[in-house]
């Protein structure tokens, strides 16, 4: 029988399997527009801060004026501290800003008075992004009332910005400009859940072919042919799924990329080998469709984490640097951030996929498994 | 049968098969490490930066010295220009950038300001914000120490000029989780989800082993077979509970705020609900390699619509809704509130009350299946 004969018999497993079919066909749209609608709102903005004006003056109200201005800042006054603090500890608001009796008189009397700012750490994302801006927008106010301050001590106009900051500073976010959290995060989640359904199709199929005799399990002698027949089926389905992820994310919604798209799926189609091998060294290991899918998903439920996106690779602990070498997918990340932020060249990025030889010591295994596992020739 | 009889046996049935076990026990134990294993140095310190140093300078030099000194920082490289610079970068050999104009000393001395550049990778926000923050801090204090200098120049008193440079202290404090460290930050959300997921995992694959077998419960009510299950899987997750929230938290240095009994009160109906949950819903499985695939497929929604990583008010207002059936969400929201937040019963409340109704609701569905699934068989021709 040649391999297309193969490839006609899983096409038609496929579809005698409904759960396969939804893997390979609705969950993966949904899930994909799920992800992404969920993080759709792309910058976070209009996030409520409480502010307590225990001083009520020009200068306060000018500040919190300020700090409305900041799309990223709701103000929302409250008259009590212990209410402010109440609704910080409830994630009602995710900061609060006190200014304190008297504030007015001590700024124009130089006694240096003190702006409180509380900030919801726990939420670290938010409180981080919120404690700059807060800060930010203070200082921005805080601006005017020295320049003020600076014209009556005689300064000269001119020279009055160089007076308030003789350096300053301009910060650029390179490659994700608008510091975008759909460029930023949504990527790495679709790819995790791409591998998440690569991993179960293939463990499904693989699970097809285990013969059950009397609490024994078989092997088909024709193992691999099948094993071959698979890749070449599932690959183009998996690979549509990943173009479709590529689509909606850099056509679509047009996210910001500097470099050639498209030879990441090749970069893509290596990731899924490299996966699918290790899910047959496991489902060889186990041979038991449900003991099979439980190992592979402890193996690569955590894949995000390990991608090194949200929290930086050099910063992981040895252990979990090795860890991550396991996980296909952060060899892929890594080709992905550069193509499409550093913009690196196609024939770079083919050489980068060199990183995967770690899997390949994992192929004299596999075959040891195969050789000692009880093998039966296919009833027909 | 009695109950206790029944809760024997759902221990066997449990414990005999080797899927549950690997994936409860094994799945519990083994994430309780691996998940938290990337971020155990919870702070990103030392960020790679390279400098363009166009002005060679002591005052750039001696920027350049207090920008490494800061924690966040680690100057790499010294590049002579931009391009250089940029390719540094995109090697992954550094991921931020100060650029220090030409006449930078020369400016500021002759009191015409000069402007400094940074920039940083903003593909990966943890490295943009500490090497922002790092640098930022740096050109501040350069630019405090020329006004000083140029404040005492013209005949200011010491602390006056001091004071003149400060005029107002912006005092921001983290209210929770001081150190900004990501394990405690992570870590009290997932591991709720760890278990709530595990337990629905486990029903699910118990559930689909059975239905359509013949077996033990066949010759139970439905209402007895939901509680015998119930109290096995509550007695396990207690111990597993008191394992994530007794002993990993306190390895992780996550905050633990509210009292002994509060914590219980709210994990018990997270339990009941989450057992009940998994009894329903597994009765809609026959095969037992699913119920994995589907709950491990939901994680990631789940712990994102939890609203911790990503803010409640920017997820679309039906996904938030849709989830709300989901006992997760209310205890992942409550736990965080009573243990971290400081909130106090009286906040959390609302969750405890709605983590009971998903129970009520969630039984009634369990009922429901269960008595199906044994119609089902009974009425089969043997």
């Amino acid at each position: 029988m040649g391999i297309l004969t193969y490839v006609k018999r899983e096409w038609i497993a496929l579809w005698q399997s409904p759960w396969q079919i939804a893997l390979v066909s609705y969950i993966p749209v949904l899930g994909v527009l799920c992800l992404w609608w969920l993080f759709s709102a792309g910058l976070p903005k209009q996030l409520p801060v409480a502010v307590v004006d225990q001083d009520n003056s020009q200068i306060s109200r000018m500040l919190t004026r300020h700090m409305t201005a900041n799309s990223v800042i709701s103000v929302e006054p409250y008259s009590e501290l212990s209410e402010a603090y109440d609704a910080l500890r409830q994630a009602k608001v995710y900061g609060v800003v006190v200014f304190p009796h008297q504030f007015k008189n001590k700024l124009l009397t130089s006694r240096s008075p003190t702006i409180d700012i509380r900030y919801n750490s726990q939420y670290l994302l938010v409180g981080k992004l919120l404690a700059s801006q807060i800060q930010i927008s203070l200082g921005d106010g805080l601006l005017k009332t020295a320049e003020q301050k600076l014209l009556l001590s005689g300064v000269n106009p001119a020279s009055l910005d160089v007076n308030l900051s003789p350096v300053t500073s301009q910060t650029t976010a390179l490659f994700n400009r608008n510091t975008n959290y759909v460029g930023f995060l949504v990527p790495p989640v679709l790819i995790a859940l791409w591998q998440l359904l690569a991993m179960m199709v293939f463990a499904n199929a693989l699970n097809q072919e285990l013969i059950a005799v009397q609490k024994q399990v078989w092997l088909p002698t024709d193992f691999w042919t099948k094993v071959m027949a698979k890749s070449l089926l599932f690959l183009p389905i998996m690979l549509a799924h990943s173009s479709f992820i590529l689509l909606l994310l850099y056509q679509y919604l047009n996210l910001p990329h500097a470099g050639n798209i498209g030879v990441l799926i090749i970069s893509q189609a290596v990731m899924l080998l490299a996966l699918w091998l290790v899910v047959t060294l496991i489902f060889l290991l186990m041979k038991e469709p449900a003991r099979c899918v439980s190992f592979c998903t402890a193996l690569f439920a955590p894949a995000f984490a390990f991608m090194g996106i949200t929290f930086p690779t050099n910063e992981m602990p040895l252990l979990a640097q090795i860890w991550r070498l396991i996980m296909p997918s952060s060899h892929y990340i890594d080709s992905h951030v550069n193509v499409v932020s550093y913009g690196t060249h196609p024939v770079q990025v083919i050489g980068q996929l060199t990183s995967y030889w770690m899997f390949l010591p994992l192929v004299p295994v596999i075959i040891y498994l195969w050789l000692k596992a009880p093998k039966q020739e296919e009833m027909l | 049968m009695s109950l206790i009889k029944l809760y024997f046996a759902e221990w066997r049935a449990l414990l005999a098969d080797k899927a549950i076990v690997v994936t409860l026990f094994g799945g519990v134990v083994f994430y309780s490490i691996l998940y938290p294993l990337p971020y155990l140095h919870q702070v990103p310190t030392e960020q790679t930066v390279v400098v363009v140093d166009h002005d060679n300078s002591s005052l750039s030099r001696q920027l350049i010295r207090h920008a490494d000194a800061s924690p966040k920082i680690s100057i790499v490289a010294h590049a002579t220009n931009i391009q250089e610079a940029k390719s540094l970068i995109q090697q992954g050999q550094a991921h931020g950038l100060l650029v220090i104009p030409n006449g930078f000393r020369r400016n500021l001395m002759l009191g015409k300001g000069a402007t400094l550049s940074y920039g940083g990778d903003a593909s990966y926000f943890l490295i943009y914000s500490a090497v922002a923050e790092g640098l930022v801090q740096a050109g501040m204090d350069a630019s405090k120490q020329v006004q000083l200098v140029g404040l005492l120049a013209r005949g200011e008193n010491p602390a006056k000029a001091e004071k003149s440079l400060h005029p107002v202290n912006l005092n921001a404090v983290p209210a929770f989780n001081p150190s900004l460290g990501y394990t405690p930050y992570v870590v009290p959300g997932l591991f709720l989800l760890i278990l709530h997921q595990t337990l629905l995992i486990g029903t699910g694959i118990l559930g689909a082993g059975q239905w359509r077998n013949q077996g033990y419960w066949l010759d139970v009510s439905p209402i007895k077979l939901l509680f015998g299950r119930l109290a096995m899987f509550t007695s396990l997750y207690i111990l597993f509970a008191s394992f994530y929230i007794g002993n990993c938290f306190y390895a992780y240095q996550v905050s633990m705020l509210g009292s002994f009994i509060e914590t219980c009160l709210l994990i018990l109906p997270f339990i009941l609900a989450t057992g009940a949950m998994g009894v329903a819903l597994s009765c809609l499985f026959v095969r037992r390699d699913i119920p994995t695939q589907i709950y491990l497929l939901s994680s990631m929604p789940i712990l994102f619509v939890a609203g911790f990583v990503w803010p409640i008010a920017m997820i679309p207002e039906p996904l938030v809704m849709l989830s709300q059936i989901i006992p997760a969400i209310p205890a992942i929201n409550g736990m965080l509130q009573l243990n971290q937040m400081d909130a106090g019963w009286a906040a959390i409340q609302s969750f405890w009350l709605q983590l009971w109704g998903i129970f009520a609701l969630a039984c009634l569905l369990a009922y429901w299946g269960i008595k199906r699934r044994q119609l089902e068989v009974t009425n089969l021709p043997n």
